[in-house]
């Protein structure tokens, strides 16, 4: 499989299991991202282990993210979107625009001088998250004083190894690729769209996602408001999901919020933890066991609230519909998780536009047909991961496998057809 | 001759300051064999690189210490600028002191920092350089299995180019899948006469694995078969042996005209001279067994076709649904618009039968009141358990399966595919309760798992990783009996003494072995004993 290009678009987990696959088969990868890190969301993602591994498979994200920034045959193309497509399967033209990154990430050795001196407060230069690859400081543009129109120059004189430019534009390239893999993810359902749920208006309701940063930022849980201990904690499932504007099921929320409502309890026996839910989504690996581990010491309301109002007092009120016994309630809790679901990526759209490809009526990308799992109706483009639906991170890698297995098959097919002719 | 180390300081870009750098070049070059220190502030850049390079080249160094940030971010460059400079990329070692050192305290703590290299020195002297080499790998493929996933798991080999063998037990491809078909909508028949018509899938039927020796790239597999036993080899193996169904019904009911499976109630809805249509059904899942999702889906399937095809009137009492499938959502959604009525109750509906009637009694938490519906037909529930031969194939292969008996228990490190042995894959039913979706995403990534494998008829792999000291082995049989991947066998060696020999192909570089040798006989590279030691007595 030599002499063969295959641009991944997107560098989450599942791009990255199709670019390692490919890239150990001998393809050469470029491995496209719009951010300026590598690993996409799950990489943010925090260990929910208790004294003994809950299987959230956190910690194989970063694994993998540091092997494929690694390897000689995977091209990294961060801070970058794809603009233009032309061409066919076996010869696609790719045009990429790649935005500066005002640090230069070859020079950048994280000595921390430029944070140290930058004047503004938050600061506009800062590290990435502490498991972040390539390992650079990011340059915020919208705090940055210089694109303020001020003349700062502090952190460019302070920086030791002259790794950060201003002046910079952004740069195009084209690229010729053989086949494409789509691999861009999802975007977490924006919980201020249930405005009676009070995410945004109410510092004590956080997200899933919000979560699972304070515990990779934190190791632990605090209240928001006054940094206490939460005792009294509910989790609001299918936030984004099983509705009529999403009607589908997130497939992960049931199993993060049971996770990350193990962690609490194992981190603060004391706290009562409330799970509120349409269906139980107990299937799956390992899952089992989990479930029946804490079915005792873990509160099960069957029942959706439909709105959460702050007390005098600043405690959480949620009027629910208990249905095991059919009637409003109401109960008042410190702090509400809401379990957002997976919902389609904001520039799914727009990258379906310029690849020609199919959308789902979810709003996902399409399958070519109901025996295809990563096929599109375009020939030599491929789905890979969450883009395609909603995934679990070891489905996520299994199906960004198999993307990168129907991809060597075409380049194989295509390659024997060529010496035929 | 004293082994010449070179250690390799850097400041960060000066950014480190409360390390006093000059005094501890000073004090670092009297450690023994250290022939040259270098301060420098940009030791990860390619300038920092190339002086290091050529340092390496002059001062003729065999060995090297980088004293810098944390070995995460660089150890894997300066691994390469090893290389680069004609030594093994391994001889080298690193002491983190930013990271761990100047930034984890305040004030000065060059004594720590001149510890940490000390430590490093002390180790790197001992380090040995680490070969790769190529091993032979036979790439024909064996599929256990004779159902959707192994069929088109041993296309699709095909179609990769490697040769696969698939081995049923039955005497024919593609018995038991009319199930899946109805629900999927596939047709076995013509996967069937597209493996018949492949040359590169031979299929042996009405056969069973009797024995499985060796490891990844050379397996041995004792076959049984009508005509008798033959051995076959093979480079990898694919369990797809799948799932099967159990009623989960009281004991006094009994299957019949009004108690049918799943499967029954498909071959009823197939039938277009059925005697009488079932006017009303019960359907009943996830009450015995909540971690399946493959009930709901063929409950939700079968319930919608007999509302179309019969018109009756169909209720469904179960727990909860199982949507976390691809489609399942919508599918509930559409069963619910065509009229079929869902029923949730926490308890298991109580079941009996009355004059070859069926009366279901259930608690439904919306009404919370108790429903009788007598009905026609009773689609009992089913519970989803692994088959006989994934149980007795795990046991033979000496895998470990979850606590509910599929393969694969779950271990996030690994690939959903694989086994804790290189070389045995799973697809399909046989780890775990699958839809459609996943199943084909199986499918295509344990193809491309053996095709990485195989497919060049090579395996480059690191030589002598881990291995066993045959002075020290007493044959104990410890480290055979705790690997968890299957690597360590018995070989005699020159003297006609047998000794544990560790295969690079099948080594994860896990380390339980040398941990628990009683003889202390096997040697974990880069981190022997004695390598441990020469850093502790640093301190």
């Amino acid at each position: 499989m030599e002499n063969k290009n295959v641009l991944v678009v997107g560098s989450g987990i599942s791009g990255i299991a199709s670019a390692l696959e490919l890239a150990n088969a001998g393809v050469s990868v470029y491995l496209l991202d719009k951010e300026a890190v590598v690993g996409g969301r799950s990489a943010s993602f925090c260990c929910k282990a208790t004294d003994i591994c809950s299987r959230c498979s956190a910690c194989v994200v970063l694994g993998k993210v540091k092997e494929a920034v690694t390897h000689p045959r995977i091209k990294l193309l961060t801070n970058s979107t794809m603009k233009k497509l032309s061409g066919e399967l076996g010869n696609f033209r790719v045009e990429i625009e790649q935005q500066p990154r005002y640090v230069d990430e070859e020079r950048c050795i994280a000595c921390g001088l430029c944070t140290e001196v930058c004047p503004v407060d938050p600061k506009a230069i800062y590290p990435p998250f502490a498991e972040a690859t390539p390992f650079s400081y990011i340059l915020d543009k919208g705090r940055c004083l210089r694109f303020k129109g001020e003349r700062c120059d502090l952190c460019r004189t302070s920086c030791p190894t002259k790794a950060i430019e201003f002046d910079l534009k952004p740069k195009e390239q084209e690229l010729r690729v053989d086949a494409i893999i789509v691999a861009t993810g999802f975007d977490v359902f924006d919980a201020r769209e249930k405005g009676s749920l009070g995410y945004g208006r109410y510092t004590n309701v956080l997200t899933g996602l919000d979560l699972e940063h304070v515990f990779t930022r934190d190791g632990y849980l605090r209240l928001p408001t006054n940094g206490r201990e939460p005792q009294n904690i509910a989790f609001i499932q299918c936030v984004g999901s099983r509705d009529k504007d999403h009607e589908y099921c997130s497939q992960v929320c049931c199993k993060y919020a049971m996770k990350l409502a193990g962690l609490i309890k194992y981190q603060n026996p004391d706290a009562r933890v409330t799970i509120f839910y349409i269906d139980l989504q107990t299937a799956g690996k390992g899952f089992a066991q989990f479930y029946e581990e804490y079915k005792e010491s873990i509160r099960f309301v069957r029942g959706v609230p439909v709105e959460i109002l702050q007390t005098v007092s600043g405690e959480l009120e949620v009027r629910f519909e208990d249905i095991s016994q059919g009637k409003v309630c109401r109960d008042t809790f410190d702090l509400v998780v809401l379990s957002v679901g997976i919902s389609p990526g904001k520039n799914t759209w727009d990258l379906a536009r310029i690849l020609g490809i199919n959308l789902a009526d979810n709003g996902f990308f399409d399958k070519k047909d109901s025996l295809s799992c990563n096929e599109t109706n375009v020939d030599g483009i491929f789905l890979a991961g969450t883009c395609q639906g909603p995934k679990d991170i070891p489905d996520s890698i299994a199906h960004g496998i198999a993307a990168a297995s129907k991809t060597m098959r075409v380049l194989a097919e295509s390659a024997s057809q060529r010496r035929g002719h | 001759m004293e082994t010449k180390i070179g250690v390799f300081l850097c400041n960060c870009g000066e950014a480190i300051k409360n390390i006093d750098f000059d005094a501890a070049v000073k004090e670092i070059a009297k450690f023994p064999g250290v022939t040259c220190v270098n301060l420098s502030s940009d030791l990860c850049l390619e300038e920092g690189k190339k002086k290091m390079i050529s340092c390496i080249r002059e001062e003729n160094l065999e060995r090297v210490v980088v004293a810098a940030c944390s070995p995460e971010f660089h150890e894997h460059a300066f691994g390469e600028v090893l290389e680069k400079a004609g030594l093994n990329g391994r001889l080298l070692s690193m002491a983190n002191i930013r990271e761990q050192c100047s930034w984890a305290h305040d004030g000065d703590v060059t004594g720590k920092a001149v510890e940490l290299v000390k430590m490093a020195v002390n180790r790197v002297r001992l380090l040995q350089p680490m070969e790769m080499k190529e091993l032979p790998v036979n790439n024909e493929v064996l599929v256990v299995g004779g159902g959707f996933s192994a069929i088109n798991t041993a296309l699709q080999l095909s179609r990769v180019g490697l040769r696969t063998t698939l081995l049923e037990k039955e005497a024919a491809l593609g018995t038991g899948t009319e199930e899946l078909e109805s629900l999927c909508g596939f047709d076995t028949s013509s996967m069937v006469s597209a493996v018949e018509a492949d040359k590169n899938i031979k299929v042996l039927t009405s056969a069973r694995v009797m024995e499985v020796d060796g490891k990844i790239g050379d397996f041995s597999v004792r076959i049984r078969q009508e005509g008798g036993e033959i051995l076959r080899k093979y480079g990898a193996i694919v369990l797809a042996t799948g799932h099967q169904t159990e009623l989960a019904l009281d004991c006094e009911l009994k299957l019949g005209l009004s108690i049918v499976s799943q499967e029954e109630f498909c071959r009823m809805l197939g039938n277009p001279s059925l005697e009488t249509e079932p006017k009303t059904i019960g359907f009943i899942f996830d009450f015995c067994d909540e971690n399946s999702r493959f009930p709901t889906l063929a409950t939700l399937n079968n319930a919608l076709a007999a509302k179309r095809r019969w018109g009756s009137e169909v209720y469904v009492f179960y727990k909860s649904v199982k949507v976390d499938s691809e489609g399942a959502e919508i599918l509930y959604q559409e069963a619910r618009d065509c009229g079929v009525v869902f029923l949730k109750s926490e308890v298991p509906p109580r079941i009996d039968v009355d004059n070859g009637q069926v009366k279901i009694k259930a608690k439904d938490v919306f009404l919370g009141e108790d429903i009788i519906l007598v009905c026609d037909v009773l689609v009992a529930e089913e519970l989803h358990l692994p088959t006989e031969e994934t149980a007795n194939l795990s046991s033979l292969l000496n895998i470990r399966r979850d606590s509910r008996g599929f393969c694969q228990e779950e271990n996030v490190h690994l690939y959903p595919v694989a086994s804790e042995k290189k070389g045995i894959f799973f697809v399909g039913g046989c780890r775990g309760d699958l839809d459609l979706g996943r199943v084909l995403t199986d499918i295509s990534s344990v193809v491309m798992n053996v095709y990485e494998l195989l497919s060049s008829g090579k395996i480059l792999v690191e030589a002598e990783k881990v291995e066993a000291d045959p002075q020290k082995c007493v044959a104990c049989l410890t480290c055979i009996r705790v690997c968890p991947h299957g690597a360590i066998q018995l070989v005699r060696i020159n003297g006609g003494k047998e000794v544990a020999g560790i295969s690079d192909l099948a080594c994860y570089a896990c380390g339980i072995c040398a941990a628990i040798c009683p003889a202390k006989a096997i040697n974990f590279q880069s981190y022997r004993d004695e390598e441990i030691l020469a850093q502790i007595e640093a301190i």
